[in-house]
This record gives structure tokens, sequence and C-alpha cells, in this order.
């Protein structure tokens, strides 16, 4: 057998004991296929000289290939689709616009998304607006804007009404609607459930109101959704709701908007299997989606009448795996319990996600030694900064790059300002170019809400503004300092 | 620091009954507990079993993996500090 | 490097064999699969052993395996097994492999192609097959062929358990994790307990069953892809062990048990071994309990009762079956015991430094390093 350790790479002294029950060496993953040098097609070198480290690359390529890649399916099954785009997401103006120009709506859901969606130029009929908190002034120019107005309590309900009694005029509404499929916890937080009769009970007072019009349904079974037959499941049941209501009052169904939660190919943990393995591939999706929208408007073809618009709000699945973040060692240590770890400039304050994905992380470059499980933590001063808990890798140093894969989503709008400036985000663009889409914060960005009242503009009392120090006797002497 | 079996937190006769492999396996017959050595581990415990002082051996250390004799000896300290807790 | 593949009658072939782990309470399949090979005949081939834990205790079994490799665990993807059975195939040659826990088959089926390439093969379900038998799509599948299944639900959230009597979920329940393991729950309290066991390890979600009261049956065959059952064998349960586990047990003939295996089998087209266990209730209803994607840990039992089913696999994978089984013996007895396997330091550490046991490497034991004495 030849001697496995490499002499010339110096390691200080170390000592593993055994744990029994953990001892599987081939749980590690092979170097060679562990390296991405570059990322989207730019050498990481090149990248983070040019926009520092840590940095959010993103890739407008593969954003358009992932939304026409999914439209085509459900356009190709069912015909008359609209995607709309969850700002939340990604909210980025940049990768917006590249979703707009895709032909994809804006679907928001505060008034800060809404105004963004207005300030890039999107028209209101094209901002899907969702979220159970919109102001009356909001919703005043939502509806003059005729953007789509998802409602999900009865109070907004009344404030749509009052608007449209001011207006004069008649205000389409769509409903979002909660319910059981059988698959997934219900998020009977969110709009009318239909089991308790709420839904109902909106949609009647909608029908009786001569200010509002009942003209789509909404709802959104949940996140990252392992299973495909509970769309189908969705479906099959917002589809018996139309037709009872279509059958009880004089209302004809639109829209049919399915929400999203379609998951990314990110290991999500408390999933066993690998995601290559447990995630369906998105036709899944599309196929239970539109057969069940089929079967369920059957009623509609044979009597004649124009299909509902289907709407699907897919927002992880279009942009997740289209950024990644490039990041470096700061530091390595051994843990008390003998596993290597690793501090990295980049953290949870930037990757909100690594609290329920493992994500796919590679090198960036060769490294020698042997493979060894690894803790990441990020940069912050919080004991809950950890990218990964346990990662195969190789002896890391000082200012080796990692790339996390599949970042895009959830993470440009969960990531938080805490001690750190947040880093920039680069866009490769369909040319190979590249340049910054969101620039990275600086001190000024930090303080420029800040507001410094007169006996406050500074902070010793002792030392004027020009630095020097002043002799002051008392508080009382404050005024003939400043 | 005269004789690394004296300083040390391992006493000598612990250390000679621990069974090491060429390939950095260990295994302790008092406590039935095995362990991995990394290449550096291996080396400064096959040395010290031998009798080699800590000086020496770290002076050894630092002579095969090309670091100052420094870095070796406390390195080195740290990794008796570690043994110890576990003999 | 070029790895050739091997060209050999069943006979003479190396037939790795997975689950070697064999934990008293709940025992992997592979070492009575390994066994039943061995024990057949005409095999002059050899065993090897595939295990995920240095605690494994089939990769010790050397009146069993030859040779023993660790594999890297299911989560880590079929890129971490193909690279590893590859280092492998180079050493030892392989010709078949018969996967023998669930949790691999995704992984297997995925590098089927690549092995296929390189002549290894393996009688294993397609990925439809092993998802339309997965325990959160069994109740819609028996439904869809007419066969009685306890009624079931997928459960994510465990505050299902405080408020799931209301819905017409009387405890006790039986609660189980998406791949392995279950538990009996009497109240909300142990319901999530046993939920947080089962998602710590085998991940979301979990599925809670209505119990069925009867006697436990357990069935054993293999399809040949082609919609057809071959050699069945049937087990009834005569004494478990607190998991439920079968400890004792004695074949059986049942009709009913092998029309409903053959329903299922036609249905699904199975190919590869399977497990159907099933509930008789005292009003001779059959209930669907579990279908399991490879042998039962009792298969052992095949060889006693006349249908080494192990060995079919072997001769089916080279089409030299017959396909005339000889009839099971009913009234053969297997009772499970502990026994202790006594491991040499030096294998012990051959696992755990190099992930396998082929040889015993000699040149490890220098003198004076106070090993020889050890091994």
């Amino acid at each position: 057998m030849q001697n496995m350790f490499n002499k010339a790479i110096w390691e200080p002294p170390f000592i593993q004991p055994h744990k029994i029950g953990e001892i599987n060496k081939f749980g590690r993953r092979a170097a060679k296929d562990n390296i991405c040098d570059t990322v989207f097609g730019v050498p990481v070198k090149l990248l983070v000289e040019k926009y520092g480290s840590p940095v959010f690359v993103t890739s407008e390529k593969q954003i358009r290939e992932n939304v026409r890649r999914v439209k085509r399916a459900f356009e190709r099954r069912y015909g008359n689709v609209i995607h709309g785009w969850s700002y939340k997401t990604n909210y980025t103006s940049a990768i917006c616009n590249i979703m707009h120009q895709e032909g994809s709506w804006a679907e928001v859901v505060s008034e800060f998304e809404y105004e963004k969606a207005r300030l890039l130029g999107v028209p209101g009929e094209r901002i899907i607006f969702n979220g159970p908190n919109k102001s009356k002034a909001i919703l005043e120019r939502a509806i003059a804007e005729g953007a789509r107005i998802h409602v999900d309590h009865l109070e907004e309900l009344h404030t749509i009404e009052s608007i449209a009694i001011a207006r004069g005029s008649v205000v389409p509404v769509t409903l979002r609607l909660n319910f059981d499929t059988g698959y997934t916890e219900p998020w009977s937080r969110f709009g009318f459930n239909i089991e308790s009769g709420q839904a109902y009970l909106a949609a009647k007072l909608v029908a009786l109101s001569p200010h509002l019009k009942l003209t789509g349904l909404h709802s959104h079974i949940g996140t990252f959704i392992l299973e495909p037959r509970a769309y189908a499941e969705q479906v099959r049941i917002m589809c018996k709701f139309m037709r009872e209501l279509e059958g009880n009052e004089n209302i004809q169904i639109e829209s049919l908007d399915i929400g999203g939660g379609f998951p990314s190919n990110n290991a999500l943990k408390g999933v066993y299997l690998p995601p290559e393995q447990s995630i369906p591939a998105i036709s899944d999706y599309v196929n239970a989606v539109t057969s069940a929208l089929m079967e369920g408007t059957q009623y509609r073809r044979e009597s004649n009448r124009p299909l509902p618009q289907l709407i699907f709000e897919s927002g992880r699945a279009m942009v997740d795996d289209a950024q990644m973040l490039l990041t470096s060692v700061v530091g390595t240590k051994r843990l008390a319990d003998g596993r290597r770890a690793c501090v990295l400039d980049g953290g949870a304050n930037l990757l909100f996600t690594s609290y329920w994905y493992n994500h796919l992380i590679k090198l960036t470059s060769e490294i020698d030694g042997p493979v060894e499980e690894t803790v990441l933590y990020g940069p912050l001063c919080m004991n809950i900064d950890v990218v990964r808990h346990s990662i195969h890798l190789p002896p890391l140093k000082h200012g080796d790059i990692l790339a996390v894969h599949c970042v895009g989503a959830y993470n440009n709008t969960q990531w938080m300002q805490f001690i750190e400036y947040r880093p920039n985000v680069v866009l490769v663009h369909e040319d190979g170019e590249s340049s910054i889409i969101r620039k990275a914060e600086d001190l000024s960005v930090m303080t420029q809400q800040d507001c410094l009242p007169s006996h406050l503009q500074i902070p010793f009392l002792d030392i004027g503004r020009n630095g020097r120090i002043n002799k002051i006797a008392s508080v009382g002497q404050i005024e003939a300092v400043s | 620091m005269e004789d690394a079996t004296v300083s040390s937190p391992c006493r000598p006769e612990r250390l000679q009954k621990l069974a090491v492999s060429d390939t950095g396996f260990v295994f302790d017959p008092q406590t039935g507990q095995s362990f991995t050595l990394n290449s550096t581990g291996l080396m400064s415990l096959n040395l010290l079993k031998k009798g080699t002082t800590v000086e020496n051996t770290a002076a050894c250390l630092a002579r095969e993996y090309g670091v100052s004799v420094e870095v070796a000896s406390s390195s080195l300290e740290a990794f008796l500090v570690q043994f110890g807790r576990y003999l | 490097m070029t790895i050739i593949a091997r060209k050999t009658n069943w006979r003479f072939a190396n037939v790795a064999v997975t689950g070697i782990n064999a934990r008293t309470e709940n025992p992997g399949p592979g070492m009575a699969v390994a066994r039943c090979i061995r024990e057949c005949p005409e095999f002059r081939g050899r065993v090897i052993g595939l295990g995920y834990d240095a605690l494994d205790a089939g990769l010790y079994a050397r009146e069993l395996c030859a040779a023993s490799f660790l594999i890297p665990y299911p989560s880590l993807g079929e890129k971490a097994l193909l690279a590893r059975i590859l280092q492998i195939h180079e050493q030892m040659g392989l010709d078949v492999i018969i996967p023998c826990l669930d949790a691999e088959i995704p992984n297997f089926n995925r590098i089927k192609p690549a092995l296929a390439k390189l002549g290894i093969k393996m009688l294993i379900p397609s990925r439809d097959q092993f998802n339309l038998r997965a325990k959160d799509h069994l109740s819609a599948f028996c439904k869809s062929i007419d066969v009685n299944v306890p009624e079931s639900k997928i459960v994510s959230d465990p505050s299902f358990f405080d408020t799931c009597e209301a819905d017409g979920w009387q405890y006790p329940l039986v609660v189980k994790g998406i791949f392995y393991d279950a538990g009996i729950a009497y109240s909300p309290y142990d319901a999530k307990t046993i939920f947080g066991r089962l998602v710590s390890q085998w991940g979301y979600p979990a599925l809670v069953q209505k119990m069925v009261y009867g006697d436990e049956f357990d069935l054993t065959a293999v399809g040949d892809g082609k919609g057809n059952l071959l050699a069945p064998l049937m087990m009834r349960k005569r004494a478990l062990t607190d998991k439920g586990k079968a400890w004792a047990g004695v074949t059986v003939l049942d009709q009913g048990i092998e029309e409903m295996a053959n329903k299922i089998v036609k249905a699904l087209m199975w190919c590869g071994p399977l497990e159907v266990e099933v509930m008789k209730t005292d009003d001779g209803k059959i209930y669907l309990i579990e279908i399991n994607p490879r042998f039962p840990s009792w298969i052992y039992l095949s060889h006693a009762a006349g249908r080494n089913l192990p060995v079919t696999v072997l001769k089916l994978l080279d089409n030299e079956c017959n396909f005339d089984f000889p009839p099971a013996k009913t009234g053969k007895f297997f009772i499970r015991h502990a026994q202790e396997l006594i491991v040499e330091l030096i294998d012990f550490e051959s696992v755990l430094i190099t992930g396998s046991l082929a040889e015993i490497p000699e040149r490890w034991i220098q003198e004076g390093s106070g090993y020889a004495e050890h091994v």
C-alpha cells in the first residue's frame, strides 16, 4: 500500500478519534469533478479581480432559457398561459427586466414591489397584485392603473369596494383560496378557505356588490413542492370550486392562478436523496397541472365557452440555478471535536437559503491534501452563521475561492444587512460580457437613512468637530462646545 | 522542556502501549478507542514513542515539512495537549 | 485505463451484494442473500460485500464475502456511487450487483446504463416502478388495481397528531418513515416522538397509517419485468421484535396472497426482487401493507424451501432460468438469532483506512511498532 500522505504539505499534527456510525471515507466527493474554475463561462479569478469577493454572479442566458423552457411546456399543453414573475424571489431590476423581456408579468406582494414594477415601466395591466397587506392608497393606485388585484381577506374586499364606489366603476377581483390538497400542509393563513365556506362567502359578497366583479381564482399551495400530484389536486379543487360558483351565481371566471412553489435543483435539508433523484422534472409538474386543467374545464368546452387563462407564478425554478456566489476563505481552524472549519467572507448574511438548503459548493482551483469533513462558517459574529454544517473538502487556505451554486432565489431579497456591506451582484450577459447589476454597498448607503438630532451631532462632547479636545466643565456647556 | 515525556501530558508508558500503524491508524488497547493521525501526527507519535524529545521531534517536523522550528514546536505542544485528552 | 467487460457464466460470476448491515434488531438482507448464493452447490464464483459503515458485519464475514468494500451513502448521489463501483470493478471484476436496500435503488437505476456497458448486470425495478410502490404513492396505486390497503396520509407537520382524532384518525396509529422504519403511536406525544425520529433519519415527509389487526404474512418473489411473478414464497410471521420485525416465521401457501402479488407484479411489470407485506384480518380480508423493492432479510428461508431466489436472479440475468420452479416447501421455520462475529484489528483498520477488506496488507505490520502483537 502506498503512503497516502503527501509529505510536502504542512499541517499541524492532529489526531482524530473514530466515532462509530460515522465512518465512511467514501462519503467524499472525488476532487476532480468538484472544481469549477469558470462560472457561466467566465473565469472565477477574473470575476473576483474585477468585482471583489464575495460576489453574486448571475447568468442572463440561464434565466432566459429557464423561462422559455417552462413557458413553452405550459403553452404546448394548454395554450393560454401567463407567467407572473415573482418579484420577491429576486427583484434586482436587471433580473426583473430580463423576465419582462421574456413576456413575464410582474407578480408583486407589497406596496414596495408594486412601485418597483411601475418604476421599471411595467404597465398596471401586467401586474398581479398579491399579498396580505395592501394599503388603501396603493390599492387606489393599482385599481386606477388596471392591475389585477388578488384579495386576501374580507377587510381588503371592503376597501376595494369602497374605492370602486368612489370611482363609480366596477373593479374586477381575483380571490385567493386555500384548501387541503392532501399532499402538503395547507397554508390556511392566506386567502379564503374553501372547506370552511369562507371562500364561498367571499365569492357571494363579490357577486352581490354592483361595484365588484369576480374574474379570477388564485391559490398557492406552498413552496418547494416535491410532489407534482399536489398540483393536479390543487387544480382539480379550484376547477370544482369554479364550476360550483359558475353554476350558482352569474359569474364567469377568466383566469386561474396556480401560484408557484416548483422546486429548483437544490438539496433541501431534511430530504434524504440528492436533488437529482428527489426532484421531479419540471415537465412532470406541467403535465400534472395541464392534465387536471383539461379535465376540470371540460364542462366549458362542452358548452363552447372559452377556457380560463392559466397563470403561474414560478420564481425559484426560474432563477435559482442562474446565480452563484463566489466567496473566499479568510481563516481556517480545527474545532474541539476534530473537524476542520473555515471562515468565509460570505455567510448567512448573503445566503439566507443556507438555513434550508445544503448548497452545492465547489472548489474553483485544484487543492492538494486529504479530503476531510469541514464546517463552513460565514463572517458574522453569530453562531447561526453556518454555510454548510458538513462538507468534504481538501485543506483550504486563506484566499481560496469557493463557488456556491443555485443561490438565485430568495437571497438577493432576503439577505440581511447585519454588520457587513452587501457585495456586488454581477450579470454575465448573453455575449459573455459582464457588468454590475447591483452595486456593492458602502458607508454612504448604510448611513443615508440615518438622521441625527442636533444634540447628537457629535459622539464625544469633549472633542469638537475639528477633532481637537475642548475643555468642558459639565454637560450644561454642550451648546458652547458645538 | 527537558524530556518529552516529562513535560508532555502523555505519559511515556501510555504512548508505548499504543498500536500505531503506518496508515495513521492508532489503537489504544487500554480504552479500546481507535484514531486516525494525519501525516505530521503520525511522524510525531512515532518519534515520541521511540523516546525522542519534544524538542527534537519538533526539529524533525520542521526539517521534513519546511516550516520554522517555532511553528513546529508550538503545533506539537498543541498536539500533545489534544492527545492527552484522549488518553 | 481500460476496463474490459467480463463475460462469464453465472456459476463463476463475481456477485456484489449490498445491505450487509446486520444490527440484531433490524438486519439488512445482504448477508442472507450472500448466504443463499454461497450455498447453491453449482455456484463457484465470488460474493463481494458492499457496505456503508465500518460496523456492517458482512464486511468481515469472510465465509460469505471473498472481499468487501465501503460504498458512499445513497444521499451522496449517483456520481459518487459510480466512481466507487468503477474502482471496485477494476479491482475485482464485477458481473452482477444485487442491491438490497430501498434507498439505494434510485442511484443504481441512474447508473445502470453505465454499468451495463461494463458488463455489470442488475435486476432492479425502473424509476417508475420504484416510485409507484413507494409509501406515499401506495394508496393510489392499490386503489387503481383494487387491492385493499389501510388508509394512510402523508404528514409533514407534526401538529397533525394533536388534532387528527377529530378528523377520524384514532390512536393507535402507525407512523412510517418515507424509506424505512415505523412505530406504533398510542398518543399524540408518541406520534410526534416517532415522527421526529423518522424525519431526522429519512427526511420529510412521514406517513401515518390506520391500524389493521390480523396475522402478518410476507411474500417474496422475483418479477421478470414482463408481468410474471416468479418463484413466490410466503411466510407467516410467528414472532415479532419490538420494531415489528419477524424474528421467527414459517413458510406457508396462501392462494389469496399469491393472487394479490400477481396482480401487483402484473400491474407494475415489476422487474427484480420484491417483498410484499400483508395483513390478513380475522374475516379473511387481505390488506397490503408495503411493497419493498428488494429481498427481505429472511430470504435465506427461500433456500431452505427449495426456491433459492437470489440464485434465480443470477439465472434470469444469464437467461438461464427454466421457469420450472419446484413447489415451495411449507412448514420450514426460521428463528433469527444473534451471533458475534470476531473481527481482527487489522481487518477493522483496513476497512477504516482503505474502505475495503480484500487482502491482508502485511506491509502495515512493522517490527517494534507495537502493532504486530495486535494482529
